[in-house]
């Protein structure tokens, strides 16, 4: 009796034991579909570099590559100059075995070496599936080769404190007529600048921000004229008179006061956030990367902790139908095709490249997924009820970084009253900062 | 010890030491750890301080390259231009991983050349930091620190991430004048890292950062998130304004160690240090605490020890199982010894017991039948010493069945009054016969109906009475009754017995023995008082089955107080009352043995292979006229049963050829038997525990124990005789009445049926009378006087007595009137004593003045010829005449004649006084003897 009991208890402890153990192994795989193609034992690093301070989002997707591959070495390393110094630190002998590529780099000669460097993430080879990404903002070269993957998007618009416009008994203005109605609304409610942004001359400005969107309807809608407009011809510059107008309309409306977004925002992400969180700016103009960096500064400021208060991300008003919405992307990754540890870089890509991991990149990140299947963070919730007819894919207008210099100059000069409409589109291919 | 419970000991002590060790390893491995984070520490300094003087050391360089080429002017005597200042760096410079960059500042430029060429081109010398954010915020001011070095930037010529020592230059400008550049001696971070690479070999999972005094990173490592340190702990951390103050300001003060939450969750520590004289950069190194600090538990000590523990606990439970078994086989020894000493108790029980019967039994018809008082005393010795001996028996069967486990308390409903009369008769003997006094306390107020186990109440009380009678050699023995209500229960009261005696009393350190079976105390001294010394060891143990214990107070040499008390049900609203009464009155009705039936027409059958118990049976039963049959055994009495219809059958257990339960099983598969319901009662001597279970499960009726208890018989044959075949005790009392004076019969008031009823038979209801009748002259005249004194308690204690008399005699009127007198008396209603007294004073007095002469006193001169008055006369004056003649002779033939003569009533006294006198020779006083009151 007491060894038939000794025997059960032993077995019943075996069980236990394997089923324990067998719980606990190849839980990873079945939950997800990604199945490692290399030696899961390899013993290799990968270093991305880029041009954020830091990648938080990156690194998570690390930590969840590593559960496949956990003695795989994954490092972000943030390259101060990155424009500048990518191209010579892909021919150093600390080359990075992924580095992050910009739209505003293709065609750019001086980042061809960048993109000769990159593996072609299409090829079959490396069974990267692209299925899943939105098929109008992967850049491809003419005979079809993707060099960069595009791993996060981001738009434009203005982020809308929610509460201030309950406060004063208003609706998010959804027509052009009914931004200028809010605007003076919330003007002689003793608003100064209804709307603010980071006002320059360079990227991600509110000139820039704002009238962007307008610079890509007109050119979807005269692909000839965009063409001079990319060779900068000077009788293209009517190509920007929707938008210039609209922005020479808000400084003399006095929607937006200029100079004291100038005195007030420093940058265009962290003190634009930071001015927005101190709860009385009803709209701030920008882009999807400064909506992306407004969670984790919630609890940096002070105004912010101590009245917290609701905000969202909307398309900026173009007309009586709406606003449109520019489908662009923020990060696109390349693989370095030179790299020693390029088999593992590009293992990590077909590891990334999936709805799953871009979606969760994305959330992390809190910007919009290159993913088909997009559902969008809370903060972007009303882009998704903008009919497609106004999404605009940035690689459908096809403007060059050269002409959206000169886009950001002419805009630039209008707001701050430095130059008429006519005048800046008359000078057209030689305005300077 | 249960098995389980060593188990769960040797578990607990198990636990216990796995406990112990854990915390004791655990204390251990925090002192460790103490010294691990001191290492830990030192480590960092020692870092910090090879970067520090590395830092210094390139700092010094590119200050020697700067001084070298801003002091060229004073020697040539003017500037050199940024060509000659880069050729000179590149001589200068003994590493090719070391370059210099010259650019210009004084036009926010930022643009010169470098030392060594872009890798887009070898000819290409320029550089230009436009894009960078590292001079986003130059100053020349800013640069007035000793040190001063750029954060981590993609150095532009080679794309290799790399810092700058940075220092002033004056240049030739182009133009002539001289122009303000920097001088940037760039060595790659990779330069920095291999100095600490030694600290990777020594903290595998440890990352470095260097940070600048608001957080900012230099450099950092991949374990580091953010840009920023003092960003990453808010981000990970649960911080306040304070918390966050607290931990920049530690990272950025003195060496220190910190713990911080890191991006996965887990504890890291962090050693810090200044790497800068100013301190404004700072080495981080962090580690996962758990990389540093292994488990503070050291499981392989830890896994050896619980095993070791397990193994211990195998062994020890291996070598319990064999101890066990041992003890098994020792207690199935111990076992056997205890059956066999039951079946030698079942057998003493049988031995003794089975000539006992005859004993008793024959002693017992000695007592009924003799009348000669020598025999009868003997008779009396005889039953006194069987008594003793089957109290011994008793005892040593209680202890058996105490041992067992199979004494059963058995409460049935019982009149209190009645044990103490039988517990009081049976002390009286004892203590008159050892001259010693005893006192009765009876409570009058103990209800005397109870519901309890009669039989083994009365043990009790009757051990410790023995008890103290045998342990007293003089003095007095008190025994004590009284109650207390229960709180909890209303219909409930603890009785309380007491016994106090004189005797020699119990030492102190003796009283723990007194409850020890067969013990006996002071053995030497009391050699001579009989026992077994299990009475007090089975009192406490009934006790102790009752709920209750026996308190002993004793003082050696004084006397000793036994006491307990046992919680009775209450059954009715009676009270004991006077007990002392209500004791006499009992023993004066207790007589001799009457039968209680009679039933000619009953027939009996009792088998038992003695042909003595079978003489003592049928002689017990004889008075009752049942017709009994014998046998011998077994096979007689089938035969017996097939002709025979018997209304009981009494059959004994231990024949030989077969037994009693055989022949009971023969029976009842007998053929043609006349007894298939006929009552079967086993006979037998063996009284120990579970027989009566035994011989009940075989199918007998019933169960009788040998010595037979005539009582218990009797009581028996009432029970299963068909009640139409028993005559009841009335024709016995009519007998006893027509033995009574006719006078008896003629007095209304009494209901002569009734009160032999009460007195038991003719005999002793006469005597009752009697005393009733003498005195009530007496009591009349107390009650009288005790109301004409108002003396109302004693009044009613008279009262009381007169009722109790009263219906004991069958005087219920008299009896009724006297109890509402003693109610109201007891109540203080003199209204009703001064109505009603009167009234039954007058109703006693005729009843009484009726009785009196049947109790006259019967004269000695009844039967002779009677003698007139006139011939008396004539008598006396011969003897005048006589006695004047001093004629003596005369004188006593004279008093002879008339002693053979009835005398006349009135005048018995003088006669008397005459024949008195002439006895005595004293003549002289006849004469006045004969003249006094005579009436002639």
């Amino acid at each position: 009796m007491r060894i038939k009991t000794k025997r059960i208890v032993s077995a019943a402890v075996i069980v236990l034991l394997v089923v324990m153990t067998a719980a606990g192994c190849g839980k990873k795989p079945s939950e997800s579909g990604f199945v490692p193609k290399l030696n899961t034992s390899s013993d290799v690093s990968v270093t991305v570099y880029g041009n954020y301070s830091n990648f938080e989002a990156l690194e998570s997707e690390f930590e969840r590559f590593n559960e496949f591959y956990p003695n795989v070495n994954m490092s972000y390393i943030y390259l101060d100059g990155y424009g500048d110094a990518i191209a010579n630190s892909l021919k150093s002998k600390e080359a990075p075995d992924i580095y992050f590529t910009f739209y505003w780099m293709w065609g750019d000669k001086n980042y061809n070496e960048v993109f000769d460097s990159a593996v072609d993430l299409a090829a079959k080879e490396t069974g990267i599936d692209f299925s899943c990404v939105r098929e109008s903002i992967i850049r491809k070269t003419a005979d079809g080769k993707v060099q960069m993957a595009p791993v996060l998007a981001t738009s434009f618009g203005m982020l809308v404190n929610m509460d201030l416009f309950k406060k004063e008994g208003l609706k998010v203005p959804a027509t052009w007529s009914e931004l200028e109605d809010v605007c003076r609304k919330f003007k002689a409610a003793g608003y100064a600048s209804p709307l603010m942004g980071y006002v320059s001359s360079g990227s991600s400005s509110f000139e820039y921000n704002f009238a962007y969107p307008f610079l890509c309807n007109s050119a979807v809608k005269n692909p000839s004229m965009r063409d001079s407009f990319n060779s900068l011809d000077p009788k293209a510059g009517e190509l920007m008179r929707p938008g210039l107008e609209k922005i020479k309309l808000l400084a003399d409306s006095g929607f937006i006061d200029a100079g004291k977004c100038v005195k007030e925002i420093e940058n265009n992400y962290n003190a634009a956030i930071m001015r927005f969180y101190e709860g009385d700016v009803p709209m701030l103009v920008c882009s999807g990367d400064v909506a992306s960096g407004t969670k984790k500064r919630e609890s940096q400021s002070e105004s912010f902790s101590a009245s917290p208060f609701e905000y969202r991300f909307y398309a900026v008003p173009y007309d009586e139908k709406g606003g449109f919405v520019i489908d662009t992307v923020s990060i696109n990754f390349s693989v370095n095709k030179n790299s020693p540890n390029k088999d593992m870089a590009t293992e990590f890509m077909r590891f990334l490249i999936s709805a799953k991991e871009l979606g969760n990149m994305a959330s992390v990140k809190r910007l919009i997924t290159t993913a088909k299947d997009f559902s969008l963070d809370n903060i972007y919730s009303s882009l998704n009820e903008t009919p497609q007819e106004r999404m605009i894919c940035s690689t459908e207008a096809n403007i060059n970084d050269n002409a959206v210099k000169q886009f950001r100059y002419a805009a630039h000069h209008v707001l701050m009253g430095e130059m008429t409409v006519d005048e800046a589109i008359a000078a057209f291919g030689s305005l300077t900062k | 010890m249960k098995r389980g419970l060593t188990i769960i000991v040797n578990i607990v002590v198990i636990a216990f030491i796995i406990f112990f060790t854990a915390k004791y390893t655990s204390q251990k491995r925090e002192e460790s750890n103490d010294s691990e984070l001191a290492v830990f520490k030192n480590t960092a300094e020692t870092a910090g301080q090879i970067i520090m003087n590395y830092l210094a050391d390139e700092q010094h360089l590119c200050d020697i390259w700067a001084s070298y080429i801003n002091h060229y002017a004073s020697v040539a005597g003017y500037p050199m231009t940024i060509e000659e200042a880069v050729e000179f760096t590149r001589r200068a410079s003994i590493s090719d991983d070391v370059q210099a960059h010259i650019i210009y500042y004084d036009d926010a430029s930022f643009k010169g050349l470098s030392s060594e060429p872009s890798l887009n081109s070898d000819e290409d010398f320029t550089v230009s930091y436009k894009g960078y954010s590292l001079f986003a915020d130059f100053s020349e001011a800013r640069l007035g620190h000793e040190i001063k070095q750029t954060a981590a930037f993609a150095n532009p010529q080679n794309g290799i991430l790399s810092m700058a020592f940075l220092n002033i230059l004056e240049l030739k400008a182009e133009t002539g004048g001289t122009r303000k550049a920097l001088l940037m001696r760039i060595i790659p971070i990779s330069e920095l890292s291999r100095k600490l690479v030694y600290l990777k070999g020594e903290y595998e999972e440890m990352d470095l950062a260097i940070i600048d005094s608001a957080g900012n990173y230099m450099i950092h490592g991949s374990q580091l998130k953010n840009s920023n340190l003092f960003e990453y702990y808010k981000s990970y951390n649960k911080t306040d304004y304070q918390s966050q103050r607290e931990f920049e300001e530690q990272v950025t003060g003195e060496s220190g160690l910190n713990e911080m939450t890191g991006s996965k969750g887990q504890t890291c520590v962090i050693a810090h240090t200044p790497v800068t004289p100013d301190r404004d950069w700072f080495l981080i190194n962090i580690i996962p605490k758990a990389g540093l600090l292994p488990s503070v538990i050291d499981w392989v000590l830890l896994g050896v020890t619980v095993g070791a523990l397990a193994a211990l606990l195998i062994f020890n439970m291996s070598a319990m199982m064999v101890f066990n078994r041992r003890l098994v086989v020792t207690a199935e020894e111990a076992e056997r010894a205890n059956d066999a000493k039951s079946r030698f108790l079942s057998m003493m029980s049988h031995d003794i017991r089975t000539p006992m019967n005859a004993i008793t039994g024959f002693n017992e018809m000695i007592s009924r039948e003799s009348r000669d008082p020598d025999i009868l005393r003997y008779s009396e010795g005889i039953r006194m010493a069987d008594n003793t001996l089957l109290s011994l028996i008793n005892d040593i069967l209680d202890f058996s069945k105490l041992e067992a486990g199979k004494l059963e308390i058995i409460p049935v409903e019982y009149d209190l009054v009645s044990i103490l009369n039988d517990l009081v008769n049976m002390i009286q003997v004892r203590t008159e016969e050892k001259n010693l006094a005893l006192k009765i306390n009876i409570d009058a107020d103990i209800p005397r109906k109870l519901y309890g186990d009669e039989l083994r109440l009365k043990q009790c009380a009757i051990n410790l009475l023995s008890n103290a009678v045998k342990y007293t050699a003089e003095g007095t023995v008190t025994f004590t009754v009284g109650y207390e209500p229960c709180e909890d229960n209303e219909h409930q009261i603890l009785l309380k017995f007491r016994v106090d005696d004189t005797g020699s009393g119990i030492k102190q350190e003796d009283i723990d023995k007194l409850f020890i079976a067969f013990k006996r105390l002071e053995e030497k001294k009391n050699r001579n008082i009989e026992g077994s010394g299990l009475g007090l060891s089975i009192t406490q143990s009934l006790l102790s089955i009752m709920g209750s214990s026996l308190e002993v107070e004793s003082e050696y040499g004084k006397g000793s107080t036994f006491s307990f008390a046992v919680r009775q049900d209450v059954r009715g609203t009676d009270k004991v009352g006077e007990y002392e009464e209500a004791f006499r009155n009992a023993m004066e009705s207790k007589g001799r043995y009457k039968r209680s039936f009679t039933a000619p027409h009953a027939k009996v059958l009792v088998v038992d292979d003695t042909p003595l118990n079978l003489s003592v049976f049928t002689g017990l039963l004889k008075a009752t006229k049942v017709n009994i049959d014998t046998a011998g055994s077994g096979r007689e009495a089938l035969n017996l049963c097939a002709r025979n219809l018997y209304d009981v059958i009494f059959l004994d257990h231990m024949m030989p050829d077969m037994d009693g339960i055989e022949t009971l099983h023969a029976l009842k598969v007998l053929k043609d038997n006349k007894n298939v319901e006929t009552p079967v009662v086993c006979l037998t001597a063996n009284a120990i525990s579970g027989m009566r279970e035994m011989f009940i499960s075989e199918g007998f009726t019933d169960y009788l124990t040998k010595p037979i208890d005539f009582v218990r018989l009797e009581q028996m044959l009432l029970k299963y005789i068909p009640a139409g075949k028993i005559a009841v005790d009335y024709i016995e009392q009519r007998d006893d009445s027509a033995t009574l004076p006719d006078e008896v019969f003629t007095i209304p008031e009494l209901d002569v049926n009734s009160g032999l009823s009460h007195c038991g038979d003719a005999e002793s209801y006469l005597n009752t009378l009697r005393m009733y009748s003498e005195a009530s002259e007496k009591n009349e005249k107390e009650i009288r006087d005790f109301w004409n004194l108002r003396d109302i308690r004693n009044l009613t204690i008279k009262l009381h007595a007169l009722k109790s008399t009263s219906r004991v005699i069958g005087a219920f009127d008299v009896g009724e009137l006297a109890a509402e007198l003693e109610k109201a008396g007891r109540l203080g209603k003199l209204g009703i004593l001064g109505d009603e007294l009167e009234r039954l004073l007058h109703a006693y007095k005729e009843l009484s003045s009726k009785l009196s002469p049947i109790f006259a006193p019967v004269r000695s001169d009844e039967g002779l010829a009677p003698i007139s008055k006139e011939e008396l006369y004539e008598a006396y004056d011969k003897l005048l005449k006589a006695c004047a003649e001093y004629d003596y002779d005369t004188v006593v033939n004279v008093i002879d004649e008339l002693s053979h003569r009835r005398i006349p009533d009135g005048e018995e006294t003088r006669m008397d006084a005459i024949r008195t006198a002439s006895d005595d020779f004293d003549y002289d006083v006849i004469p006045d003897i004969i003249r006094a009151g005579r009436k002639d």
